[in-house]
């Protein structure tokens, strides 16, 4: 019998060529070295954090969260309320608690917190919620969205209610995005590979059976459910970072649906799905975008009526579904030969 | 090691049917027993009580001395009971290999150490060559081994399979017996053996239990099984001529 190699020298390929594949992006920005273009990077990268965050539960319990979006808002807004200047703060939201509005932590200490906050409330909410199965989960996840919306669209001094919550520092440099993606991807990565990763993908397919095999299902759920909404958490504060501003409704269904449809589109049960449907899925974007503005080839200028994109962008996740309903990458991850059985 | 897992006058109602009427049987470790009786008379609810996936309406499941009745499933496997299903449920996405280790990690063994454990299991049971297929597209009797080794994960106390013969030829279904004497002598597992394959329950069980509308109805050796008028009764009055020829 011959000694199999250990599980990280099988796998270790696939974070390793997603890896690479987020540094040519960045390097592809580096290159253009434009301003807007830098802007277009740093939001695939958001993105990747956030589907990958999505993976991190959906794919390996098999369980939709349409909830997931509540703990982005969670991080963004902890961040906002970290790392915007006093005297804003007192201002905006003066129903804060004093050392909270006392403090200017800088982005790398609110992000980090951010994550963490999500996480903690991942767990309570968690604890509830995990011992659900099937539409029934869904469900709950998604009136925990609704419920996280509510109290930011109201808690008028805490959250500034509906109206912007302006004045969070801004970072244009694309590095810190790169850098949080990689660490998404790695997490993403560690937990698949990991003993709770195995537990909740058997639990998936059959969950009869992985508890007559000892897996405690609502354990290794809530596990998966508290790692993700770090990852969400995080990709929330840096979204907030990104852009400057933050409202309770740009964490809401839009974002909810553009990120499960990108991990459906990429492949439910694989990171590597979860990364490329996005950097595709993007691309696709941005170039439709481009020919809205107007693109001239030659003498004449090529644009296409707004809308176009949107209409576009649901035409091909149709066709992508139709023919893989699985996703683009299916279950699969990349390694160097290809694609492998995840 | 536990020596003796026993329902204790156990019994199962699902909406006034009652599937499991005041059982009381015991799987003794070392050997194997037999569950047989005709189709509905109860025999995967009582696994199901035994393994923790159905509560008892009345009645206590014992592992020697410690009442384990209300104990969830995967607490169950971990205090040394398994079990096979009779549908197969196999990982389907995971390779033969991961299925089993899955238990191995779901018993608390690192993911390396659980590697090995399910290499050297395969190997014994002899199956080491399906280890990086994927579960989902096995045949049948295929299926059946590896749901058995996934059960047999870290050695359980006792081992409780329900129709692991279905849909098995003649002599797979010896080679199946041979494998569960291998699993009572190499093991020391307790082994219970739910069949509608009567030949080989005779042929490898110890002794056998005879449910029948949620009742024990006969209890003994093969030979006094086989005599039992009782028996012969049961499966005349509920299945026609095919399990009669057989008895
Ligand atoms: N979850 C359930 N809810 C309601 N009734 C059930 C349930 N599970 C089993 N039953 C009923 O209990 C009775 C016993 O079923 P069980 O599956 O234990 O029989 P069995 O002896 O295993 O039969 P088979 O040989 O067909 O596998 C049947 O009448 C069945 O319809
Ligand atoms: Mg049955």
């Amino acid at each position: 019998m011959a000694e199999r190699a250990s599980i990280l020298s099988r796998t270790i390929a696939t974070p390793v060529i997603l890896g690479l594949l987020l540094t040519a992006i960045a390097l592809l920005a580096l290159l253009m070295g434009s301003g807007p273009f830098n802007q277009t990077i740093i939001d695939i990268f958001i993105r990747v954090i956030l589907v990958v965050g999505l993976y991190i539960f959906i794919g390996n319990s098999g369980v939709i969260s349409f909830g997931h979006i509540g703990f982005t808002c969670l991080g963004a807004y902890m961040t906002a309320w970290l790392t915007i200047p006093p005297p804003m703060k007192k201002m905006a939201l003066p129903g804060l608690p004093g050392f909270v509005l006392e403090a200017k932590l800088p982005f790398w200490v609110g992000v980090p917190a951010a994550a963490i906050f999500a996480a903690l409330i991942a767990f309570f909410f968690g604890k509830i919620l995990m011992r659900l199965s099937g539409i029934a989960a869904s469900i709950a996840t998604f009136a925990m969205l609704a419920l996280i919306n509510q109290i930011y669209s109201n808690w008028e001094d805490v959250t500034g209610a509906t109206s912007s919550v302006v004045g969070i520092p801004i970072n244009r440099s694309i590095w810190p995005y790169f850098v949080a993606t990689l660490v998404a991807v790695a997490i993403g990565y560690a937990y698949s590979i990991s003993r709770s990763g195995l537990a909740l993908r058997a639990a998936r397919d059959e969950a009869t059976a992985a508890a007559a095999s000892g897996v405690d299902i609502p354990k290794e759920r809530l596990r998966a459910f508290v790692i993700s909404a770090f990852v969400m958490g995080g990709g929330g504060a840096l979204y907030a970072h990104s852009v400057g501003v933050v409202t309770p409704d740009t964490f809401y269904l839009g974002l909810t649906f553009i990120s499960l449809s990108m991990l459906v589109v990429g492949g439910m049960g694989s990171l590597s799905g979860a990364v490329i449907g996005v950097v595709l899925l993007s691309t696709i974007i941005q170039i439709l975008r481009l020919f809205e503005k107007g693109v001239a080839l030659g003498d004449t200028v090529l644009t296409i009526p707004n809308g176009v994109q949107e209409i576009a962008i649901g035409v091909i996740m149709i066709v992508i579904l139709m023919r893989r309903p699985a996703g683009l990458i299916g279950n699969r991850e990349v390694g160097w030969k290809g694609f492998r059985k995840a | 090691m536990a020596q003796k897992l026993a329902a204790d006058m156990v019994s199962v109602a699902f909406e006034g049917l009652r599937a499991l009427s005041n059982v009381t049987l015991e799987i003794p470790a070392g050997r194997v027993t037999g569950l047989i009786g005709p189709n509905g008379a109860g025999k995967t609810t009582c696994v199901n009580v035994l393994t923790g996936f159905q509560k008892p309406s009345m009645g206590r499941v014992m592992l020697d001395g410690l009442d384990i009745s209300g104990l969830p499933a995967h607490r169950v496997r971990q205090t040394g009971i398994a079990r096979t299903f009779q549908s197969g449920r196999l990982f389907a996405d995971l390779t033969v290999h991961e299925n089993l280790e899955v238990t191995g990690v779901g018993l608390g063994l690192s993911r390396r150490e659980a590697s090995l454990k399910a290499d050297a299991l395969l190997d014994w049971i002899g199956i080491s060559a399906l280890s990086d297929r994927l579960a989902g597209g096995l045949p049948y009797t295929d299926e059946r081994r590896v749901a058995i080794g996934r059960a047999l994960m870290l050695e359980p106390a006792f081992l409780l399979l329900d129709e692991p013969a279905a849909g098995m030829s003649a002599e797979e279904a010896d080679e199946l017996s041979r494998l569960i004497h291998r699993i009572t002598d190499e093991v020391k597992c307790g082994v219970l053996l739910i069949e509608h394959n009567i030949g080989l329950v005779l042929k490898t069980c110890h002794s056998i239990y005879v449910l029948d509308s949620g009742e024990i109805i006969e209890f003994g050796t093969p030979d006094a099984i086989k005599a039992s008028e009782k028996v012969r009764h049961a499966y005349m009055g509920t299945q026609a001529d095919a399990e009669g020829e057989i008895l």
